[in-house]
């Protein structure tokens, strides 16, 4: 009731319809003197309404009479209010008492004193371990609350965030359902050890590791689609250290507080809503490979140019199917999918109880045809009063999702990848009915066997929850304990009939199972308390124990009698059998207090120590202190400007990390499972490292909150210095010690940022017009590594160095093309390098040119900027928003490289990419001659001719919606309904070749922007209704 | 005074749990707690690692670039030239992953060794002693082959900061190995497992290598002459059953098997199923006379496409590595004794497998007709391109530079290591 949050207030500000509504609702009190206090909470129960005051102006245990009968809401205060100096003002759904002498300006808000209102109208913010309000918060966080004109479709909790938020970058890794993304928080946090955000649902850390049990070796599913998202009430993120650091060990790369929603006093209030959906895969023309015609001529030209060359006499191609014409397998596997959502939810409450329960279904489909999710959830978030020092609650949700797989990301069958890889006249059947074959009748698997011949699927059982018990000693003194967790069960099963390609001819089922939980105790001491000079302290002292704990057992079997015999127990052999266990744990005790004066200055410290199982006992304790301060400048009496408040806050602290780390990371291990014959062995496998230290980050913060206005016009800007030191890695060594990597703690590196955010609510009215824009900047760099001058490669695309960005691309430079053989340097000359070959950059100046002496780091994976603008229009029933998300400076490099080879492999090349080859002098600077089975252009070397510009401008959602008139709907018993359609990724703006630049197969910060032709967004149209009772 | 209880609870709470931050995984000791006890253990589990570190590529490599394998499917190279210059390079798989998998075993056979050593005397330690001498000299000998001049590395640490070593200290160290395996190693009793036999072998195959004519023949004969071993019929040999003439190879089961040489070969209509990556090109089929018993095992058709037939596990099953067998013995005592006296091991292995003596002329044509053997004879079993290099053929045969004579050390371990050099015919030259 004291605290409203932001997102009534704006939804509020949307639908409401203003006083003309508080007429409809009668409100019946007690016909006996009751406190003030008690009177408002009797007016919430009954009409929604949420009331705000000013304790320092009302005394709210004041007894009062009310009025004798059902009265209207302006009436009942009134009659409330009758004695004071005090008048209520209704504004949307909150009432706000306001002094009597206040004027109300156009926008519905009193002009007079506008900075105690808007203290009245605050934002409780939910920070780690409690909630602040907002004029206390002196850190970076930023706060997205999901609005109702979203229809999300299958996605996780992170993906909301796309573009919404300053400092927040969501990267998807593929268009397939229930794909991850890597969400990065102000940049790189590590190299290695994690650099996914800790998400805190409802007080629990959970595990944002995959839905899958480790079966699948396809793309992995996201386990944070468990996460329904017409629960979540809101989102927090942590973005600074003195915000995240009472995390501690798990906040470096940010922490993300989702929160659901929560009960409210009054009658049962329902919300149902029904979208459905169609999606599709837009811009295929993107990669149109060549017909059989251009197929043959650059085939045949690629053999000519090597036989003239070398002498040979490699044979033409011919098209041995002339009659077949053009066979598309794109078209065969793909198709316009069909989705659809349920949602509904009740929320209501007494006195002393609240609830919100809900429920929701959404069936998916991809556009790949069998892929399919089917996930149902539920939800109860309840709570109580037991007595007036005591309450306790429990929120607790549980989900269960169903998804059929299909062979996608880097696997030998990957649909989409693979379609692009068949002559023009290759066909999925032989004429005998059979299936075509690969390497026998075609370059490559049958997909319509690899779709056919499998029963693939994912089932996931989830529960997220927690229950507590608070206690309050005296108005000051509260203690709460929760026990709270994450338990996830997962089943993988994989069967590959016997006439599947992976089927080995006699059926293959691998059948896995996983269980993962994770349990966490906290027990958090609060003392909050305001002195009369005007100083308020808030302190919080916690201790909170964690636990995780996973086994998987996994079988394969083969052998089966025939396909309808699938479970393992009749297979005629066992490939594998294995389980597996491990566990980890932390402990932590923290402290935070909060201290305001006179709502000027404010000031928080924060302290958090960890000690993991992950590290050894002398290394095993981290320390994380915060400290930030902020100074409402506008507060103060030589503050003239009355339409401005503005804040100013500067923060410091340190973060640690611990993820990504294995469970046993620093012992070294001799492992079971190396046996031969029928005898057991050992294998020293882990070398371990005792050394193994906490990864730290400090990280600086400096900036300012105004609002300009009366809130017409916000802006937050914020300024940031990350120093994280002990960097965790596995770094490359010499093979020759053994082992080709170790982890350790390797250097040091420096993220530094501007974030900017916008916000604007310029017209309101019966028209309104809300907006917000963020743009966030960050620059990475590497500032400390073991031997300093060295490069570290990390993996075949990228490279570590001091002063370059984690992420840089380092690969050879494509120059352009020999026009005339001349040109050649003769070492190349000698490998068969000829006139319409790639001229790469030859850096030591030798004339030949090798990975070791002629890389170079060519630009890199991160964006220099990203953001988003969003704005929401409103006029009459009908509303209208919209979602721009960009992206620039960031570079994709195209592992696929199926379509770009010109002779070197039977691949069908490009249609784009045949029709600008070198022909001849002067034909081309950028696309190399068609040469048979030579390396040099394509395969030979990692290079820039792959390496483009990953910039985009996305329209994530476009939504256009109707709410119908209250009269015409309450004649129907509906409390509200609402129409809308939805464009998700409506438009693309891109230099990117293929069809989307938002695509990773690695989510590992120093191996990002690789496409391997992974499944790119689809296009989606939604139509959906939403009704309220 | 509640306030107190409610900290001294949460301090309780607390100093419980600090136990539980010891954990401990479930599928491993941590390697302190290592004892002699699990010595044979150690060694059992060198067998696991000794045979798949290498990988396919470690296996195969000397087939794949010999001249007689080609690529096939959608990046299909039709002449072996194509195959090799294609395949071999600084940062190329096969290359890399043979690299880094014979260092990682030697890591785990130094470490094994070690352990070893401190066991008090008896036949059980020399025997274990023998199959880690064994086993190094083994992946000693692959990697003198492809890369010369290398590291010699005795130690579990530190191998990082060995410098590379003579061309002969490295042969030298081979040879030595397998004579120490020869002398600690118990006698023959299963071909899966080490022998002094099996270490004899080798050693005939080192002395070959090195040139030590006299040394090979003497070690080859011993071996000849052994009543427990006799050439055997190939398809007693490649099909699994009992048979006499291998001395050595890995089992190499199913659940062990991480390398899995069928599949490469066989292609999915062999009825076990495979990828077919690679095959014979038509010369190598051709190579097989009517009459040769060896043909119907080495080569096959599978629908229209030619396959090695060695390996017939397919997808589905596995194959055992040959490492050593009799019938190299006939070969290098014929090799090594040259046209008048190596005639007749020679023209015996040939009868034994279907075909007539041959006579030739000199003591060229007479090399010639031994590798022509070792070809027919040892296809597949990973010495083709080694043969031709040693014997200075290599380029005459298949059409390539001088330096894929020698394979270049990866690109990666020269920047990660000042230690080694690459070979100089792997470096840039200004013309």
């Amino acid at each position: 009731m004291r605290k409203i949050t932001l997102c009534l207030w704006l939804i509020s500000g949307l639908f409401a319809s203003f006083t003309s509504d508080a007429q409809d609702n009668s409100i019946l009190l007690p016909q006996e003197k009751i406190r003030l206090s008690e009177a408002f909470d009797l007016i919430e129960g009954q009409s929604g309404y949420t009331v705000a005051y000013n304790e320092e102006l009302l005394n709210i245990n004041r007894k009062v009479l009310p009025p004798p009968t059902e009265s209207g809401l302006e009436d009942t205060f009134r009659a409330l209010l009758k004695d004071t100096d005090m008048k209520a003002l209704i504004y949307g759904k909150i009432i706000l008492i306001i002094p009597l002498d206040s004027h109300v300006g156009e926008d519905g808000l009193p002009d007079s004193d506008l900075s105690r209102a808007h203290n009245i109208i605050d934002e409780a913010i939910v920070v780690g371990y409690g909630s602040m309000s907002k004029k206390d918060i002196s850190s970076a966080i930023g706060t997205y609350n999901p609005m109702e004109l979203e229809c999300t479709l299958l996605t996780g909790a992170e993906a909301l965030l796309q573009g919404r938020l300053a400092g927040v970058n969501v990267q998807a890794s593929s268009g397939s359902l229930s794909s991850r993304n890597r969400v990065s928080i102000r940049g790189i946090g590590s190299l290695t050890a994690g650099n996914e955000p800790l998400y805190v649902v409802d007080g629990i850390p959970i595990s944002n590791t995959t839905s899958e049990a480790g079966g699948w070796e396809g793309e992995q599913l996201n386990s944070l689609t468990d996460i329904n998202p017409d629960d979540i009430e809101s989102i927090q993120v942590l973005k600074d250290a003195a915000s995240a650091a009472i995390y501690g060990s798990r906040a470096t790369n940010g922490v993300i507080i989702i929160t659901t929603k929560q009960g409210v006093k009054g009658a049962p209030k329902v919300n149902a809503d029904a979208s459905m959906s169609l999606s599709h895969i837009p811009n295929l023309h993107k990669l149109k490979v060549s017909d059989a015609d251009l197929y043959l001529e650059v085939q045949n030209e690629a053999i000519d140019n090597y036989n003239r060359q070398t002498g040979k006499s490699v044979a033409h191609i011919t098209n041995p199917y002339p009659e077949r014409g053009q066979f598309s397998w794109v078209d065969l596997v793909l198709r316009t999918a069909l989705s659809w959502k349920v949602n509904t939810s009740i929320a209501g409450g007494s006195d002393r109880s609240k609830y919100y329960i809900s429920a929701n279904a959404r069936h998916n489909q991809g556009v790949i045809i069998g892929s399919k999710a089917e996930k149902y959830g539920i939800r109860a978030n309840v709570g109580t009063d037991i007595k007036k020092w005591l309450s306790t609650g429990i929120n607790i949700s549980a989900n269960y999702s169903h998804t059929h797989l299909v062979p996608n990301g880097n696997m030998g069958t990957s649909i989409l990848t693979h379609a692009l890889e068949h002559r023009p006249w290759d066909i999925p059947y032989k004429e005998d009915g059979t299936y075509t074959i690969k390497d026998v009748d075609l370059l490559h698997y049958n997909l319509l066997q690899a779709l056919n011949e499998q029963k693939a699927f994912n089932k996931n059982y989830r529960m997220i929850g927690n229950a507590f018990v608070q206690i309050k000693f005296t108005k000051d003194l509260s203690l709460k304990s929760s026990v709270g967790g994450d338990f996830m069960y997962a089943e993988d099963y994989i069967y590959y009939g016997s006439k599947h390609m992976y089927g080995n001819s006699v059926g293959k089922l691998t059948d896995v199972r996983k269980a993962y939980t994770s349990l966490v105790t906290d027990n958090l001491l609060n003392y909050k308390t305001k002195f009369r000079n005007g100083l308020a302290i808030d302190m919080m002292l916690g201790h909170s124990f964690q636990q995780d704990i996973s086994s998987t057992a996994s079988q394969t079997g083969q052998g089966f009698p025939s396909d309808e015999f699938d479970v393992n127990s009749v297979a005629a052999e066992y490939i594998d059998m294995s389980t597996a266990r491990s566990s980890w744990s932390m402990q932590s005790f923290m402290l935070r207090t909060s201290i305001n004066y006179l709502d000027k200055y404010l000031m928080t410290l924060s302290a958090r120590t960890d000690g993991s199982s992950k590290f050894a006992p002398k290394n095993r304790y981290g320390f994380f202190p915060s400290i930030s301060a902020g100074w409402n400048i506008s507060e103060e009496s030589f503050w003239k400007c009355h339409d401005l408040d503005m804040k100013i806050r500067a923060s410091a602290g340190m973060t640690g990390n611990q993820g990504g780390i294995g469970a046993y990371a620093w012992q070294a291990l001799a492992a079971g499972g190396y046996n031969y014959i029928t005898d057991s062995g050992i294998g020293l496998m882990v070398q371990g490292n005792k050394n193994l230290k906490w990864e730290k980050a400090t990280q600086y913060n400096a900036g300012f909150d105004m609002s300009a206005f009366g809130g017409r016009l916000t802006a937050t800007v914020d300024i940031y210095r990350k120093d994280t030191k002990g960097l965790l890695y596995n770094k490359p060594i010499s093979a020759t010690s053994g082992f080709t990597n170790q982890i350790c703690n390797i250097g040091a590196m420096r993220n530094e940022g501007l974030e900017l955010t916008v916000g604007s609510d310029i017209v309101r009215g019966e028209f309104r017009w809300q907006g917000s824009f963020n743009i966030s900047f960050v620059k990475n760099r590497l500032t400390e590594l073991i031997d300093d001058d060295g490069i570290l490669t990390s993996g075949s695309y990228h490279a570590l160095k001091v002063g370059e960005e984690v992420g840089s691309f380092y690969m050879i430079k494509m120059l352009g093309i020999y026009q005339s053989d001349e040109d050649v340097p003769a070492p190349q000359y000698k490998q068969g390098v000829r006139a319409g070959d790639v001229i790469y950059e030859d850096v030591n100046g030798d004339g030949d040119i090798d990975t070791v002496n002629d890389s170079q780091f060519v630009g890199s994976a991160n964006p220099l900027f990203t953001g988003g603008l969003s704005s929401t229009f409103t006029w009459k029933g009908i509303d209208m928003s919209f979602l721009l998300s960009f992206s620039y400076g960031n570079r994709l490099y195209q592992t696929w490289t199926g379509g770009l080879r010109l002779g070197n492999g039977l691949w069908p090349a490009q249609e784009s990419e045949a029709l600008a080859r070198w022909k001849g002098p002067g034909t081309s600077n950028s696309v190399p001659r068609a040469i048979y089975g030579m390396t040099w252009n394509s395969t030979k070397f990692i290079n820039t001719r792959y390496l483009h510009d990953a910039s985009y401008l996305r329209c994530s959602t476009l939504s256009i919606g109707y709410t119908l008139p209250d009269l015409a709907v309450r004649k129907i018993g509906i409390g509200s309904m609402r129409i809308y359609i939805q464009a998700d990724n409506l438009f693309l703006i891109s230099p990117y070749r293929f069809i989307d630049p938002e695509v990773n197969s690695s989510l590992d910060a120093t191996k990002m922007g690789l496409d391997n032709m992974w499944l790119p967004k689809s296009r989606t149209w939604s139509m959906g209704i939403k009704i309220k009772l | 005074m509640k306030n107190i209880g409610v900290i001294l609870l949460c301090l309780a709470l607390s100093v419980s749990c600090g136990r539980y931050l010891d954990q401990s995984p479930h599928d491993g000791i941590p390697s302190g707690e290592i004892t002699h006890e699990h010595a044979e253990l150690l060694v059992t589990g060198l067998y696991n690692i000794v045979q798949y570190k290498p990988t396919f590529n470690g296996w195969a490599l000397f087939d794949l670039i010999g001249g007689d394998i080609v690529r096939t499917g959608a990046t299909s190279t039709n002449t072996p030239e194509l195959m090799v210059e294609s395949a071999i390079a600084p940062d190329m798989s096969i290359v890399t992953s043979p690299w880094n998998g014979y260092f990682a075993g030697l890591y785990q056979i130094n470490t094994v060794l070690d352990y070893v050593k401190r066991l008090p005397d008896s036949a059980q330690k020399n025997s274990m002693k023998g199959t880690c001498h064994f086993f190094r000299g083994l992946y000693y000998y692959n990697m003198a082959a492809r890369w010369r001049s290398l590291p010699i590395i005795k130690t579990p640490s530190g191998g990082e900061e060995q410098k590379q070593q003579s061309e002969e200290n490295v042969w030298e160290f081979v040879a030595e190995e397998f004579d120490n395996a020869m002398r600690l190693s118990p006698e023959f009793t299963d071909r899966n497992y080490v022998s002094a036999e099996a270490a004899k072998g080798l050693l005939a195959r080192t002395y070959l290598a090195m040139g030590k004519k006299s040394e090979a023949v003497a070690l080859a004969e011993e071996l000849i002459s052994d009543s427990r071993f006799g050439l055997s019929d190939f398809q007693d040999i490649f099909r699994g059953n009992p048979n006499n003439e291998e001395i050595f190879s890995f089992a190499n089961l199913l659940q062990e098997g991480k390398v899995n040489m069928s599949s490469y070969y066989y292609t999915k209509d062999s009825g076990v199923g495979g990828s077919y990556n690679f095959c014979p090109t038509q010369e190598a089929i051709e190579m097989y006379s009517e009459k040769d018993k060896r043909r119907d095992v080495s080569i096959a058709y599978q629908g229209n496409n030619p396959v090695l037939n060695k390996y017939c596990g397919g997808d589905a099953g596995r194959d055992p590595i040959y490492v050593v067998r009799l019938a190299e013995m006939y070969l290098i005592s014929a090799e090594c004794q040259g046209l008048e006296k190596g005639s007749d091991r020679l023209n015996e292995l040939r009868r034994f497998r279907g075909l007539d003596d041959i006579n030739p002329s000199d003591e060229e044509e007479f090399l010639d007709a031994v590798l022509d053997e070792r070809r027919l004879e040892l296809f597949g079993e990973g010495f083709r391109w080694y043969d031709l290099v040693r014997c200075g053929k290599y380029t005459s045969v298949v059409d390539v530079d001088e330096k894929y004579t020698v394979l270049p050390i990866p690109a990666r371990e020269l920047t990660l290591n000042d230690n080694l050099h690459q070979h100089l015919l792997w470096q840039a030259r200004m013309p």
